[in-house]
């Protein structure tokens, strides 16, 4: 029983970390090389990780989407997908893909001379699913050294695990009020139940037993 | 704009709940410290009376109108994430 509750809590704990980590911004410093359209197919599962503005209707099998090609200070390559999140979720309201289309390339710069941005985005690369982080933001910065503060994330997660601790501190004080006292009473009455069944059957048993001989 | 009104009718409906949780809660609130204030002093009104009359002047007052904020803040707060994601 206890492997069970502790599985159920993990994975409670795993898949809320993972909602958060995809869904709140995170900030990358790179260097952008090129921008690129191409067509997507959305009809399988990794649905999901797309986009659905609010111009798309629910039964398009397949549209071009906006690429932007990065490469991190160490040399590695990151891919952003261009996408509007429109009024739903997860709720950054971007609706400006266009523009940052536009300033995508305004900032291209080569290795020789580069230019580097920091891009605001949410969302997770996975080369397998085929999946790209959606970027929501350019804004130049003047090195690769640079380091964002991201305000936004410590004041939320403060404000969550602040919730999330009041719900538990009342939670907890309802079951010692309300639930503990009658589960403790259904406990007493069950071992007096069993008490007086196991006398029962004693008493029965010596009958039994008086018959032999 | 479908978008849009998806989002208005659920945040409605999300903000109709908190505001009337948070209703409840605030009141309750105030009631367990108005018969608490009334058990620690020595009043000449009966405590019924005394928690009555307070809960009256709560519902008249400024606090209680705050809760109206579920219904605007989470707005002022998406016009600002509008303005900084897609105009700053």
């Amino acid at each position: 029983m206890a492997y069970i509750k502790w599985a159920f809590i993990l994975t409670f704990w795993l898949l809320l970390g993972g909602l958060l980590h995809y869904t709140l911004p995170q900030y990358d410093i790179v260097r952008i090389v090129n921008t690129y359209e191409e067509r997507q197919d959305l009809n399988d599962w990794t649905r999901i990780f797309w986009s659905s503005p609010d111009d798309q209707s629910a039964s398009l099998a397949g549209r071009d989407v906006q690429f932007i090609q990065g490469v991190r200070e160490n040399g590695k390559p990151i891919v952003y997908r261009n996408e509007d999140t429109g009024w739903g979720w997860p709720f950054y309201f971007k609706f400006d893909t266009a523009n940052l289309y536009t300033e995508a390339n305004d900032a291209i710069s080569t290795k020789g001379n580069p230019e580097w941005v920091s891009i605001l985005h949410y969302g997770w690369r996975n080369e397998f699913l085929s999946t790209f982080p959606n970027a929501i933001s350019i804004k130049p910065v003047e090195g690769p050294d640079h380091r964002v503060i991201n305000w936004f994330n410590i004041v939320f997660l403060t404000l969550l695990a602040a919730i999330f601790w009041a719900i538990w501190v009342r939670w907890r004080r309802f079951r010692e009020a309300r639930i503990d006292p009658v589960l403790d009473d259904i406990g007493d009455s069950m071992d007096a139940a069993g008490d007086s069944i196991t006398e029962k059957r004693g008493r029965f048993r010596r009958w039994l037993n008086s018959w032999r001989s | 704009m479908l978008g849009l009104l998806r989002l208005v009718l659920i945040l409605f409906v999300v903000q109709t709940i908190a505001y009337i949780g948070l209703s409840f809660y605030s009141r309750s609130l105030r009631r367990r410290k108005l018969e608490l204030r009334w058990s620690e002093k020595a009043l000449p009104v009966d405590q019924e009376t005394f928690v009555r009359r307070g809960l009256t002047r709560y519902d008249n007052s400024l606090r209680r109108k705050l809760i109206l904020g579920v219904y605007i803040v989470p707005w002022i707060a998406i016009s600002v994430l509008i303005y900084v994601v897609n105009f700053m």
